[in-house]
């Protein structure tokens, strides 16, 4: 870590280190579903292989040319919603661009908030707005792999 | 008007603090960091000579022109119209009358392929370069969709200079009617040899225009040594206002063109079954155009005409030299294009880093540059890349800044790799 760095929370650690050298990289060979998300603005795109099991997200790799802040928001978003289902990965989704924009709660009916965990990194973007859309991209793609799907 | 370009020639080297003490914002910090502005050829700065005269316009002597019968009116009315004397003579046009102004070059590009594009007959064609801004592409290309003419596109080299054989192959048929060209990429920092390229156009019977938004800047312009029909600038890069731009074209070629926009201020009379056109260049100006702003504009260029291009030209090459130097000793970085000539803009890549990450960490330090695709995505796809970092020069600029940046770079590649 240095001073250039240091100066910027946006760049945690965690998001440096996952661009770099990510965990969840890669493709399915059969998956059941896909998704992509491409922004004109900067060239950035991301491809996701799903497989499910039933409702739930059984194994998710990304396939991501972007910038740090894009390649990681997928590594992590496919570490956070592998496991759950189809309509807890929504939720996570709506969640996070709530925290993005930051508004501090959405009127969701549930009484337990959705836990971002890790994802909270992005938290800084809020005053980084012309850089949300890096960050949102994987999700982009994730709903629309989910688009084709009964929640 | 007169001409102001001759009176620093002996000495051409630019006192940069005392130019810097005359741009209020150069002062401004961002993230607690001194301002460090290497930005310019996406927009300039803006001395106290265009705030105030702007400012002034308004608080002193503004209302409508070419209208109005009273004292304000007649008095900003010359203001405005000696807007047009000062450009003419900072062009080296040959009549006032062929200075159009528009709100900046897309405008000007875009009355021309409206205008003179209306004058084109299926079967011929306009040809521009791999190195186009949008702005000098997509009017072309809804030219060709509406009038059926044919886009033609030269190629450039890997240093990104124009391949002159390939362009000269493309006009061999005699079919293209117009060149129109960048006079200096703004990815590349290309400056064209628009000399040799408007001789070669017109050995094959076609006309040339300039893209002048970049090179106006850095150096001297003169339509008549270039051999131009058309040449476009914008205000906003040249240290002036936004919403005000040129457009020069040959006397013949405006009185024949159509009008591009109707309304007031463009016709000689109108009934309800039809109009007739005001002489040029009023034909082209619809409405009630950027008043203020044109004056803005000729405070800018009486500003920089003071300081006078030799001076200029010979501080931006120093800056790009020393930049191209420095950014060499940046691990992982990459120069994008290695023109033969070039103006004062450095576009580059560095492994492992996305350009959109070395502008935000940059920007977190006080340093603004430009990240993207530079509306150029077809000389994007041509270099291979999706994005560039820029930083660009301007006469503010100094070395210093450029230290600032590769410091800053070296050190945002360590955090990175």
């Amino acid at each position: 870590m240095n001073t250039t760095a240091e100066r910027d929370a946006l760049y945690d650690r965690l998001i440096v280190e996952r661009a770099r050298a990510p965990l969840y990289a890669g493709r399915l060979s059969a998956p059941d579903v896909q998704g992509d998300g491409r922004n004109p603005l900067c060239g950035d795109k991301t491809h996701l292989d799903i497989v499910l099991n039933g409702h739930h997200i059984q194994d998710i790799r990304h396939n991501t040319r972007g910038c740090a802040i894009c390649a990681a928001a997928a590594d992590l978003m496919a570490e956070h919603v592998r496991g759950n289902t189809v309509a807890q990965a929504l939720a996570v989704s709506d969640r996070f661009r709530a925290m993005l924009v930051g508004s501090p709660s959405l009127p969701v009916v549930e009484a337990q908030p959705v836990p971002l965990g890790a994802l909270e990194v992005f938290a800084p973007l809020q005053s980084h707005k012309a850089r949300i859309r890096c960050a949102e991209l994987p999700w982009i793609a994730l709903k629309e792999a989910f688009s084709h799907v009964d929640g | 008007m007169s001409t102001h370009t001759s009176t620093t020639h002996a000495h051409a080297q630019l006192d940069v603090q005392a130019i810097r003490q005359q741009f209020p914002i150069l002062g401004e910090k961002v993230h607690d960091r001194p301002l460090v502005f290497l930005d310019s050829a996406a927009s300039a700065q803006k001395p106290n000579a265009v705030i105030d005269s702007m400012a002034s316009t308004m608080r002193h002597q503004y209302a409508n022109i070419h209208r109005g019968l009273h004292w304000m009116s007649e008095r900003t009315t010359e203001a405005y119209e000696g807007v047009r004397d000062l450009v003419a003579d900072f062009l080296n046009a040959p009549s006032r009358e062929e200075i159009v102004f528009t709100r900046n070059s897309t405008e000007a590009i875009n009355l021309v392929a409206h205008s003179f594009g209306a004058l084109l007959k299926p079967g011929q064609a306009v040809l521009i370069s791999q190195m186009e801004h949008h702005a000098n592409l997509v009017p072309w290309q809804m030219l060709r969709d509406r009038a059926g003419i044919d886009l033609r596109v030269a190629p450039i080299t890997d240093d990104g200079d124009l391949d002159m054989d390939a362009y000269t192959a493309l006009l061999a048929d005699g079919k293209v009617a117009l060149v129109s060209m960048t006079h200096m990429s703004n990815v590349l920092g290309t400056i064209t040899p628009a000399k040799q390229i408007a001789d070669i156009a017109h050995a094959a019977g076609a006309l040339v225009l300039f893209d002048g938004s970049q090179s106006v800047v850095h150096h001297k312009t003169d339509v008549q040594e270039l051999g131009a029909d058309f040449y476009t600038f914008t205000g906003h890069k040249l240290y002036g206002p936004t919403g005000i731009g040129v457009l020069w074209a040959r006397r013949d070629l405006l009185e024949q063109m159509p009008p591009f926009l109707g309304g007031g201020d463009m016709i000689s009379t109108v009934t309800f079954e039809r109009s007739t056109w005001a002489n040029i260049p009023h034909k082209f100006e619809a409405g009630t155009p950027a008043i203020v702003e044109t004056i803005g504009l000729g405070a800018a260029i009486d500003w920089v005409s003071k300081i006078g291009f030799d001076a200029i030209a010979a501080h931006e090459a120093e800056l790009t030299a020393h930049a191209l130097t420095r950014l060499a000793t940046v691990p992982g970085l990459s120069i994008v294009g290695h023109p033969r000539v070039r103006g004062g803009v450095v576009s580059f890549t560095m492994a492992d880093v996305h350009p959109h990450d070395i502008a935000t960490l940059l920007d977190r330090n006080g340093i603004a540059i430009r990240a993207g695709h530079h509306c150029a995505e077809p000389l994007m796809r041509r270099l291979g890349l999706s994005a560039t970092a820029r930083a660009s020069f301007g006469i503010y600029t100094q070395k210093e800044e450029i230290d600032v940046l590769a410091d800053t770079l070296v050190r945002i590649r360590d955090f990175f790799v």
